[in-house]
């Protein structure tokens, strides 16, 4: 996108710097990883989920609900190279 | 679950990659500090990983990774009207295929016009451990990330 800076381009990505160091730990010690890890408060089942902004790999924005509006079913991997 | 993909893509399942952050960060794929890099280790994850599935990128701060519970490799399957009716935290291709074998079912069931009342049940399932992968994946972000896996939990863990 001509004359957008990048960081505006991702602007909703980047509202909180302290909450991206913080999320983006750099190190896998139990006090930096263990309080992220919540799937016991995860959305309930059957139930309208949370919708947020991703971006492809060209760095083009989307929703998740763009992926799960396309198919009468969506199986989601969130992962790493971890 | 690239081959789940494909085996259920003609049934009308679509099926994402979600690039959330890196759990074990690395000399070779440390930490993230911009949504550049983050895409970076997403493109790059496609090709070593060889997921044939379509990637997405979460914003910087995991706000769709973090709303949905944070786990480092968690699935779930969702309607089209974007209800979750499948979560699992951690990914089992086994896990995945027999639910969504059930779900495609119960369309043929709803066509022969048998009423269904949805309920929630929770299940134990297993999956297989890969100790040998899991370390190698841990190598290949890089000797901290071994290093600080083993400091947390020794051999074992994963």
């Amino acid at each position: 996108m001509p004359g957008v800076r990048a960081y505006d381009k991702f602007h909703p990505a980047m509202s909180d710097p302290e909450l991206v160091t913080r999320y983006n730990y750099d190190e896998f010690v139990p006090s930096k990883f263990e309080p992220w890890l919540r799937f016991d408060a995860s959305p309930p089942l059957g139930e309208p989920a949370p919708d947020f902004p991703l971006w492809d790999l060209d760095g083009n924005s989307t929703r998740l609900s763009a992926s799960w509006s396309r198919n009468l079913y969506t199986i989601v991997e969130f992962g790493s190279f971890t | 679950m690239n081959a789940i993909a494909e085996r259920f893509a003609p049934h009308d399942v679509g099926s994402i990659f979600l690039y959330t952050h890196e759990a074990h960060p690395g000399e070779y794929y440390p930490h993230l500090t911009s949504m550049e890099q983050k895409l970076r280790h997403a493109r790059a994850l496609r090709e070593v990983l060889s997921v044939t599935r379509p990637i997405y990128v979460d914003a910087l701060d995991g706000a769709c990774h973090r709303a949905y519970g944070s786990m480092p490799n968690m699935s779930w399957v969702f309607t089209r009207t974007g209800n979750p009716i499948y979560k699992s935290d951690w990914t089992d291709s086994r896990s995945v295929e027999n639910a969504i074998e059930y779900f495609l079912e119960v369309v043929e069931r709803r066509r022969a016009q048998e009423r269904l009342a949805p309920f929630r049940v929770e299940r134990l399932d297993f999956r297989r451990q890969d100790h040998k992968a899991f370390f190698e994946g841990l190598a290949r972000n890089g000797p901290k990330a071994v290093r600080e896996f083993r400091e947390a939990f020794g051999d074992g863990g994963e």
